[in-house]
């Protein structure tokens, strides 16, 4: 498991930094190609959403990791340690409800039915269904991450908390 | 109860021709199904964008959306045609297009996507509008920074004129006009009002490039799901609204050209030959292709 | 209806008071309601698509580009030289840094006419600047939430443009110079509590300097302050977009601050990206997660049911548009912005139209009150940015903000029973 976590860890940094300098490079191409070329670029403006979309996703991963999410501690930090324990399962358990439930099932049957019925997208033209993919990837990596964390806590270590 | 309710979502506000003709398509059903079938309708892109929406009526959560036939041609190639400029030679020969087998074969064919095509509603014919120089010929766009939907094909479109096509949101386009990231736009008249670019772009050209319908769409999965007779009183009530629509469309399109035209824009009417002739090595393109030989019918009629 | 709006409150707040986080809270306590009104595959199905479609927008790169550009220029010295420039200028005041906060918010937002742009681009350098001089990291980021929503007031606003839209006739232009006047005071309301606010709590204030080292202060800042220059420059002159400005001042900052003031290493540069993705995701995923649920708030129809349910309380002109205003609240504090101007321009402008408002006034009013929404907890974008830039809790951030909401109140009034502040400029000007 810690393995899969190591390696995990890594793919996900390395995707991230690699995603936030390319929607910096293409959003420069798009001013540079339309102001100084005056040959505006079709494609950039799309490619930059659909970038952010997996930026957003792959960011929610890795914001799921160092903990760094907004909640609410206010009630749970006043509870005694056996029964925050049994909080802390709960909410990994939660969370794992929503990510394999909406994200993985609900990502993929979304992922699926564009790739069966070829939707292209407009400006590109690549296939919305891979654009979709994003949403089964890092729900399932959120999954494992929060499995992991349940691990911890069942241990009594510190999952890792910033 | 067994009151079948349909869930309408579409992108216009309230105060948009198709909006009210939506309403009226309500007003109808209810009267021909005796208040069996009811139509809620979910304006302002409130449900997502026109894509999206088509999206839903794919998964089955939404019942009927209304979407432009060009963010249309992402799930059905062939509807690419209506973003080709000049395929139709005036409105008479655009609607008897529609109306047609053709038109209604390009209808039927959204059904291998799960989506049920109802009607086309009118969109009109959209033009170039632009801030700094009329535009009197294809030279006029030489290096103007004209905004374009995000389609190949609308890019192309305005490449073959000359312009240099720009995509960008529709939310941000006022702003872009008025700091001057772009010098212009394109849309039909009633858009061209509605949203108020006529306070900046103070000349609109008349060159009637593209018509792009609005495509009413149901979703398959809940049309199988209706019995024969309701099927049967949608599309009569769909029939009805079609009409309603063409003639507030007419009305509205007047009005908005007479309302811009009187707060001082420079309405010009060129001639559309030089233009027909700029697009001709673009349509040429497509011979061979699916839509080409589309084109050649259409040309044909 | 009732019984959705119930089931998704409850489960909400349930799971909030239990530490799950925000956004899967959000997203947990819709698909429960989402349930009800549909099988099982649609539902899950169609909320993925909404979560993927939150952030399907161009707009919203504002926030990675802002966030980054500002880490760049904390670690870099520019912030540095900015604000010791600015302090050296208004230092002598009291809460000096505070009101250097609210101004550059003001002015960031007027330009760049998004809320999250300018929370993300001032509250990355002015938040750790302010922390070092030792204001509250609350009050600070507070004040920066407050302060960033002034500029959907002072044009040119997205928004605003929304607005003018949905209400189907008014001018863009006029709206535009309508809103110069409230957005400003909405800043100059801000800037007394924060001056109040730093009396007594006694931060300390700088001695004035002697002229010469003022000059010395604001010449050192020059290039940081051409970023300034370039960013608002550049959008004016119609070379960039606001959005695109971002990636500008992310290059701009990197050149300033890796080429020339040598404060920030090559190598720093993919951490730095990193550190910017995991704070532009935080809001990202609420972002998704809240998307979801204003689709089912919209496809329940819950926001008119709840509005008719208030409008039949009373027939008073002054009680009607003071239960507006609650209703835009109440909703502001759950829905974003956008859809929260679609869904009620219909519904509410006519009835404050037969009251004798005008479309202007209506349409200042309403962005004022969802800008309160926009910094009031569960659900506010620019609340989630400035808590994640802040690395601060959602409850801790509440308590300063209630003097600002005040404040913020006070003008909305204003707003809603003078009609003279939002029309004497357009007026003036013949629009
Ligand atoms: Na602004
Ligand atoms: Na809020």
């Amino acid at each position: 498991m810690n393995v899969i976590i190591r390696l995990l860890d890594k793919v996900l940094s390395y995707a991230l930094i690699a995603a936030m300098a390319s929607i910096l490079l293409v959003v420069s191409w798009q001013v540079i190609s339309r102001y100084l070329l005056s040959d505006p670029s079709s494609v950039t403006e799309e490619l930059a959403r659909f970038l952010l979309i997996w930026i957003g996703m792959l960011g929610a991963v890795y914001a799921f990791r160092t903990h760094a999410h907004l909640g609410l501690d206010i009630v749970v930090d006043r509870m005694q340690p056996a029964k925050k324990h049994l909080v802390q399962i709960f909410v990994q358990l939660s969370v794992i409800v929503f990510c394999a439930l909406v994200m993985v099932y609900g990502g993929a049957e979304l992922m699926e039915l564009t790739l069966d019925l070829n939707q292209i997208s407009a400006a590109l033209g690549i296939k919305m269904g891979f654009v979709y993919s994003i949403l089964p990837i890092t729900g399932g990596m959120i999954c494992l991450y929060a499995i992991h964390n349940i691990g911890c806590i069942l241990r009594g270590e510190e999952e890792g908390r910033h | 109860d067994d009151t079948v309710i349909l869930r309408l979502g579409h992108s216009l506000d309230t105060q948009h021709t198709v909006h009210k003709a939506m309403v009226y398509l309500g007003q109808r059903l209810e009267q021909y199904s005796h208040g069996k079938m009811k139509v809620v309708i979910y304006p302002s892109s409130q449900l997502g964008s026109e894509r999206e929406m088509v999206e839903l009526l794919q998964i089955g959560s939404l019942a009927m959306t209304k979407v432009s036939a060009s963010p249309l041609e992402g799930f059905a190639p062939e509807m690419k045609l209506f973003s080709i400029p000049y395929v139709f030679r005036d409105r008479d020969h655009f609607w008897r297009v529609l109306n047609s087998d053709l038109g209604m074969s390009l209808l039927k064919g959204v059904e291998k996507v799960r989506l049920k095509g109802l009607g086309y509603y009118d969109a009109g014919s959209r033009s170039f509008y632009t801030t700094d120089a009329p535009i009197h010929t294809p030279a006029d766009l030489k290096g103007k920074k004209i905004r374009v939907l995000n389609s190949p094909t609308a890019v192309k479109t305005v490449q073959a004129l000359g312009g240099a096509a720009t995509p960008i949101a529709w939310g941000e386009l006022y702003t872009a006009l008025q700091q001057g990231v772009v010098d212009g736009a394109e849309n039909n008249p009633p858009s061209y009002y509605l949203s108020r670019h006529y306070e900046i772009s103070r000349y609109y050209s008349l060159d009637e490039h593209t018509s792009v319908p609005d495509v009413m769409l149901a979703s398959l999965k809940v049309w199988n799901s209706l019995t024969e007779q309701q099927q049967q009183w949608l599309s009569m009530a769909m029939a009805d609204s079609v009409e309603y629509q063409k003639k507030l469309w007419k009305q509205a399109s007047d009005e908005a050209l007479e309302a811009v035209k009187a707060d001082g824009v420079e309405v010009i009417y060129p001639d559309k030959q030089a233009f027909r002739d700029a697009v001709k090595p673009f349509h040429d393109s497509f011979k061979g292709t699916e839509v080409g030989r589309i084109m050649q019918q259409v040309e044909a009629m | 209806m009732e019984m959705t709006a119930i089931v998704l409150l409850v489960v909400f707040f349930a799971l909030l008071v239990l530490s799950v986080p925000v956004s899967f809270a959000i997203g947990l306590a819709t698909l429960a309601t989402m349930v009800m009104s549909m099988d099982m595959t649609p539902a899950v199905t169609t909320m993925a698509q909404r979560m993927a479609g939150g952030l399907n927008s161009f707009a919203l790169l504002a926030i990675p580009f802002f966030v980054l550009s500002g880490q760049i220029m904390g670690r870099g010295g520019i912030a540095k030289r900015l604000i010791e420039c600015a302090m050296a200028l208004i230092g002598a005041l009291p809460g000096g840094l505070a009101l250097v906060n609210v101004v550059s918010c003001m002015l960031f937002g007027a330009i760049s006419g998004s809320a999250v742009a300018a929370t993300s681009a001032i509250g990355s350098f002015m938040l750790p600047e302010m922390k070092k001089a030792g204001y509250d990291e609350n009050f600070s980021a507070a004040v920066t939430a407050a302060a960033s929503t002034t500029g959907l007031l002072i044009p040119p606003s997205n928004i605003l443009i929304v607005y003018a839209i949905a209400s189907g006739g008014v001018s863009i232009a006029a709206l535009f110079m309508a809103g110069y006047l409230p957005g400003i005071l909405v800043g100059l309301a801000l800037m007394v509590i924060c001056f109040i606010h730093a009396k007594r709590k006694g931060y300390a204030t700088s001695a004035r300097l002697p002229v010469k080292v003022v000059v010395e202060k604001v010449l050192a800042a020059v290039p940081s302050l051409f970023l300034i220059v370039l960013v608002i420059g550049g959008i004016i002159g119609g070379i960039f977009t606001a959005t695109e400005a971002g990636a500008i001042a992310v290059f701009y900052s990197m050149l300033l601050s890796i080429g020339i003031y040598r404060e920030v290493k090559w190598a720093e540069f993919p951490q730095l990206l990193l550190k910017a993705a995991e704070t532009t995701s935080i809001v990202l995923l609420l972002i998704a997660a809240s998307t979801a649920m204003s689709w089912l708030l919209s496809f329940e129809n819950i926001p008119q049911t709840f509005s008719q349910f208030l409008l039949e309380l009373s027939d008073n002109p002054i009680v009607i548009l003071l239960l507006i205003n609650l209703v835009l609240i109440v909703v502001g504090a759950f829905l974003d912005m956008t859809p929260a101007v679609l869904i009620f321009t219909p519904i509410f402008l006519p009835v404050a139209m037969q009251l004798g408002m005008s479309p202007l006034q209506f349409g200042i009013m309403m962005v004022l009150n969802l800008s309160i929404g926009l910094c009031s907890p569960p659900v506010g974008a620019v609340l989630f940015v400035t808590c994640a830039i802040a690395k601060t809790k959602l409850e801790r951030i509440i308590k300063p903000l209630l003097p600002l909401y005040i404040a913020m109140f006070v003008v909305l009034m204003l707003v809603t029973y003078v009609p003279w502040i939002s029309e004497v400029v357009p007026n003036m000007l013949g629009l």
